[in-house]
């Protein structure tokens, strides 16, 4: 049974038809990467999975249960939880207190909270920096961080919404590391992402996107080699990305 | 006797190390130093001036729940203590309840309208400015209604009768008791904040504080925290209303639904002294009331109204100049000295 199922979700802001009967499937610890051109629809589809906005028709079930139009907080609660395209790390906080308010999801307890944070910065190597504000992290530092508190809430699935955004090459490698460990914990993932290096080398299966339509589905090698998606969005040059 | 200078030992360094519980330990020997201040003052002007300061500071720490910690801007805070004041004079003079009572019976009416305001406001997803100015709206409102009220004394207000000063009535003659029970309202007030501060529900105001949409795709229902921080800290407002009416005798609508008075005693404490830090309404509260006394004293045979400008002056300054306030201040410090601590020990 897959972990979260999509069906014919459409989204409309006035005449604008955003999202138009996009459905897919995410199985469990599987990493599924959603692709597109700028104003495709993958954050507006991405919103009502996470319960930012809710669908016009459509149906989203996650382990096995009907989440549609339920609140963000109620989606997290069942454990599927987003990070940000523009991380939002709470500044004025400590690294450790934004990673507890993560744990707070799963306890009530202050020292429970605190032991999971700390695993968790240990995990991403990030001890040292725990009693620093989060203000004061870098870029990737930041991104680091989000990661951590979507960690920190025991999530069954994570929708990662343009992690690798504004990093340079090798801390985009960092991170498609860091990305595949969390995968191998069995924690499924929906990758929404445009540099193309990520897609390719962390999805298991992909699905694109075009004008709010899928155009194309299926495993990595077949998704650029197929007309439309060429057409659509890769354009030629990606037989390189490929070979 | 060795283990108990240990224990002391160990204790004050424990708390040296833990910046939150510093402040908490700051805060307690201003209080201190207040409830020692008798000893010295005798003069009932300046009692009253102590008296109201120290209203003041738990005031403060009201207004620092919902304004600081989970940073909703509830620009006319007042509407709490106000509804908290006249609970408790009618309860008093009408139905004869003492105030021991009417203080807490306050704190919960105030709640009630605090519960009001949240459903409102969210209900039609007022944030920010826009629930700074809703707020304000109510406040007029309240003003309005309150004057033409009659039951509540409409617009002349109602008074505390003086006759036969007794504790059930929570009237005296000396000024020491009043003085007391505020200091008893702080430490309370304080302990509160702490235990905020330092549980889930704390850092879940501060994450709202800081981000609604990420605090929201963490698990936390903003909504219902939102209403908490502002229940709580319409509760103390209220009961520190109904203290504040008890001790100035006298409550009446144009005095007690006012933004210059909302300014002077609610915010001005946390913001002279840091908003959102745990010593920050002790530390702002103390130099705020007596410097608006002070200028007022100085200021008062000149024109009128130049005092105001002289305190507007002021706090202007302060903001420019402590953004994070006098806690702000002492931290830098604190820093420094715990960096030269360590080192030493190393």
């Amino acid at each position: 049974m897959p972990i979260l199922k999509v069906n014919n979700i459409t989204k409309r802001f006035g005449g604008l038809l955003a999202v138009h009967d996009l459905s897919l499937t995410v199985e469990k610890g599987e990493i599924l990467g959603l692709i597109g051109p700028n104003g495709a629809g993958k954050t507006t589809a991405f919103n009502m999975i996470s319960g930012y906005y809710e669908p016009n028709q459509g149906q989203i079930i996650f382990d096995g249960q009907d989440i549609t139009g339920l609140r963000p907080d109620e989606i997290c609660k069942l454990g599927l939880v987003r990070t940000f395209q523009v991380v939002k790390p709470f500044y004025q906080l400590s690294v450790l207190d934004n990673v507890m308010v993560g744990a707070y999801n799963c306890t009530n307890k202050n020292n429970i909270a605190k032991e999971k944070s700390e695993e968790i910065l240990e995990f991403l190597g990030m001890t040292d920096l725990s009693d620093h504000l989060a203000r004061n992290l870098s870029v990737v530092g930041r991104k680091r961080l989000e990661i951590a508190r979507v960690l920190a809430s025991e999530p069954k699935m994570i929708l990662f919404d343009e992690a690798m955004a504004g990093l340079r090459p090798t801390e985009t490698d960092e991170i498609i590391e860091l990305v595949r460990q969390i995968s191998q914990q069995g924690i499924a993932l929906l990758l929404v992402e445009h540099v193309m290096k990520v897609i390719m080398s962390l999805s298991d299966r992909i699905v694109v996107i075009h004008h709010g339509e899928k155009i194309a589905e299926g495993k990595p090698q077949q998704i650029v080699r197929d007309d439309a998606v060429i057409d659509a969005y890769l354009g030629e040059v990606t037989t390189d990305v490929a070979s | 006797m060795r283990t108990f200078k240990n224990n002391l030992k160990d204790f004050l360094i424990e708390t040296f190390m833990d910046w939150d519980k510093m402040q908490l330990l700051i805060s307690f020997v201003v209080l201190l130093l207040i409830g020692l201040s008798p000893l010295v003052v005798k003069s009932p002007y300046y009692m009253g001036i102590i008296i109201l300061t120290t209203l003041y500071i738990f005031l403060g720490i009201s207004w620092n729940i919902v304004a600081g910690f989970a940073g909703q801007l509830l620009i006319a805070h007042i509407i709490f203590l106000a509804v908290g004041a006249y609970t408790t004079i009618v309860l008093n003079n009408t139905y004869g309840v003492s105030p021991w009572i009417g203080l807490p019976l306050a704190g919960v009416v105030a709640a009630i309208l605090g519960v009001i305001v949240s459903f409102i406001t969210l209900r039609y997803g007022l944030k920010m400015d826009y629930f700074a100015l809703f707020t304000i709206a109510l406040m007029v409102a309240l003003k309005t209604l309150f004057q033409k009220w009659k039951f509540v004394g409409g617009a002349v207000g109602m008074w505390v009768r003086l006759n036969n000063p007794s504790w059930e009535k929570m009237i005296f003659k000396a000024k020491e008791p009043y003085l007391y029970i505020a200091l008893g309202l702080v430490v309370i007030g304080l302990l509160i904040q702490y235990r905020i501060y330092k549980s889930k529900i704390g850092k879940y105001f501060l994450a709202i504080r800081e981000d609604e949409d990420a605090a929201e795709a963490l698990g936390i229902n903003t909504a219902f925290y939102k209403t908490l921080a502002v229940v709580i800290g319409a509760a103390l407002a209220g009961v520190g209303g109904g203290f504040y009416v008890m001790y100035v005798n006298f409550v009446e609508p144009l005095q007690v639904f006012n933004l210059g008075l909302n300014v002077e005693i609610l915010m001005a404490a946390p913001i002279i002294g840091g908003l959102g830090s745990l010593a920050g309404p002790v530390l702002g509260g103390i130099l705020n009331k007596p410097i608006v006394e002070f200028i007022r004293g100085t200021l008062a045979a000149e024109r009128s109204g130049t005092s105001l400008i002289v305190y507007g002056t002021f706090l202007i300054i302060s903001i420019l100049f402590m953004p994070q306030g006098v806690t702000g201040v002492f931290y830098k410090i604190y820093l420094k000295l715990r960096d030269r601590y360590v080192k030493e020990e190393l």
